[in-house]
């Protein structure tokens, strides 16, 4: 009688969390996907359509004349996107090499000064960005690089290598040592067990390293904004800051650009979710 | 002989372990003492260039009056006591704190529950992650846009849709209290992701047989949680609390985008006062100040939480 009653008690909990987790997974899946599908629909409509009040949901006639204007057929956005691929894939190599090599140091060697080193690099995770705008504008101004795609690679790289250094540390740490001692018992140098053993067993890290670097700097506003003013040399988010004309917000146009740059960032995403979650983990546990 | 100095270091730091080993095998000299360093110079130099150097320089400023790019008059701390006396400067440090705190304290048990969630068997478990993470992939300028769009009073979807059931949203324009709720919804959605995948990546390192094995004894998975699962993961849930309140005391997009500080400084945090002081009013001088205090918060904070963790862990 007792167990009866037990029985059908835990599985009143148990049909409570389940109804309580599919109430909460609903209301996140809403909550994350309301923004963005309300972005999409919107760049399927036309201007007279978004005007209107109260909104319509579906576009009531179709039409991909903001994809067109604003993004395919316009050279200048499409500009903006090949140069921030640019610093993408420039600063994440930057950022990877260095970070690599210097998390190697910090998990493999005692070195005198190494904590005081790794504190200085991650206070630099605290200076918050509208305080060095302004020094680094007339820092970049003096050594000629203002208004040059190779300012806004050098920043995002050196903004993004202490957080790498964090998450590589962590994952050499979980690379067992053993490897390494082998390595220099058969006559490598400390250079080459780094590059031959330790490097190729990091890749994990680095993946999920590459998809915080891509992430980061794809979406980044501030600098871009501060750093460029030409045309030549102008990122994407700025272009779709663009949309913020004198007369209003362009809404069909911007959130074609908008729903437009997040594409290559939801495929590097997707493709390498799963070296990410892997990475974090051994970054953020072990660290 | 050959290598007093590593020998030296090594006898003063009381180091065992494996590293030591690599370190000793082979004595060259002072080449392997050089070696830690030279791996490490390449990204000491990108920063110290590109984080250090301006860094130094916005300290420097913020005791100069410069109403100019130019450094002007030496003023001592008077910028620092503009950046708080004037203007509502304490309001901001109280908005910023409401920000904060409202943003950490809704995002990370959310991203937590979250992670949770998807941890366990669901159907369709690798969609709902990858959409779970959508909003961290979409950068602050559009997400705070699409917000401050979504709940505009006027022409938004959000009042009309709640206003088909009957429900008046406050207006999150002209409502100083509906304001903050709007920008820290906004900075909730973008933050929550990177603590779901946090979190995630911690509990898929939590071994499952002792899982397995405590609910074979009989267990009940409120006890199993509690003694198994949070102690694993309590590190990396802390370490999410960490970025996410350096990254929204440090943030200015959200709130620049919704209301820029407003309704009557509602809104304005310490850093977006120090955007409206350094590019609006062009007082770059009391601008610094506020951003030297922000970064000194910022190192304070994480201190304590560093030194609160190794208690915790040391007892």
């Amino acid at each position: 009688m007792t167990k009866r009653r037990k029985d059908s008690c835990r599985s009143l909990a148990a049909f409570a969390g389940r109804f309580a987790t599919v109430l909460l997974l609903g209301f996140a899946v809403t909550f994350a996907l309301g923004p963005i599908v309300w972005a999409i629909l919107t760049s399927l409509k036309g201007p007279k359509e978004i005007a209107l009040y109260p909104p319509t949901f579906l576009p009531q006639t179709l039409t991909f004349e903001n994809y067109r204007s604003a993004v395919f057929y316009n050279e200048t956005f499409l500009r903006y996107v090949f140069n921030t691929a640019l610093i993408v894939v420039a600063a994440t190599v930057i950022c990877l090499v260095f970070s690599a090599h210097a998390a190697h140091a910090v998990a493999r060697y005692k070195f005198r000064g190494s904590a005081l080193l790794m504190f200085a690099m991650f206070s630099t995770i605290m200076i918050p960005g509208v305080a060095v705008v302004i020094p680094l504008y007339l820092l970049s101004v003096k050594t000629g690089i203002y208004d040059t795609i190779l300012v806004l690679i050098l920043v995002y790289s050196a903004w993004l290598t202490p957080t790498l250094i964090w998450l590589l540390r962590g994952f050499v740490n979980t690379i067992p040592i053993e490897l390494e001692e082998a390595g220099r018992i058969d006559g490598y140098s400390r250079l080459a067990v780094f590059y031959r053993i330790t490097l190729p067993l990091m890749w994990s890290g680095l993946l999920a390293g590459a998809v915080l670097i891509f992430a980061n700097i794809w979406n980044e506003f501030l600098l871009g904004y501060s750093l460029v003013q030409s045309e030549t040399a102008r990122v994407v988010q700025v272009g779709i800051y663009a949309n913020l004309t004198e007369v209003g917000v362009q809404w069909g146009r911007l959130t074609a650009a908008a729903v437009t740059a997040t594409v290559p960032v939801l495929i590097i995403y997707t493709f390498l979710q799963k070296a990410f979650v892997q990475g974090l983990s051994g970054g953020a546990v072990k660290g | 002989m050959r290598h007093p100095n590593g020998v030296f270091v090594m006898a003063l730091s009381g180091l065992g372990g494996p590293e030591d080993l690599i370190a000793l095998d082979r004595p060259k000299g002072h080449r392997i003492f050089a070696f830690p360093y030279l791996m490490f110079a390449p990204a000491f130099v990108l920063i110290a260039s590109v984080s250090f150097i301006p860094l130094g320089y916005a300290i420097v400023q913020s005791f100069f009056r410069s109403p100019t790019l130019q450094l002007g008059r030496f003023v001592g701390l008077s910028n620092y006591g503009d950046f708080f006396l004037v203007r509502q400067g304490i309001e901001t440090v109280q908005n910023s704190l409401i920000f904060v705190a409202g943003t950490v304290l809704i995002a990370v048990p959310f991203g937590f529950a979250l992670a949770m969630i998807v941890n366990t068997p669901i159907p369709f478990r690798g969609l709902f992650r990858t959409i779970l993470i959508l909003p961290w992939l979409i950068s602050n300028l559009v997400g705070a846009l699409l917000w401050a769009w979504i709940g505009n009073p006027q022409y938004g979807l959000l009042p009309y849709l709640l206003q088909q059931i009957g429900i008046t949203m406050p207006n999150i324009i002209t409502n100083p209290a509906a304001a903050m709720v709007s920008v820290i919804v906004a900075s909730v959605w973008a933050s929550t992701p990177l603590v779901m995948v946090f979190v995630l990546a911690a509990l898929q390192s939590v071994p499952s047989d002792l899982i397995e094995a405590a609910r074979i004894d009989g267990a009940s998975p409120w006890r199993r949680f509690r003694k198994i699962t949070l102690p694993l993961v309590r590190n990396t849930t802390m370490m999410a609390v960490v970025l996410t309140s350096l990254h929204a005391f440090k943030s200015v997009e959200i709130i620049l985008v919704m209301t820029g500080g407003g309704p009557n400084g509602a809104t304005e945090t310490m850093a977006t006062k120090v955007f409206h002081e350094a590019f609006t009013l062009l007082r770059i001088g009391v601008g610094s100040a506020g951003a030297v205090m922000i970064f000194l918060l910022n190192l304070v904070f994480t201190l304590a939480f560093v030194r609160v963790l190794r208690t915790e862990h040391g007892a």
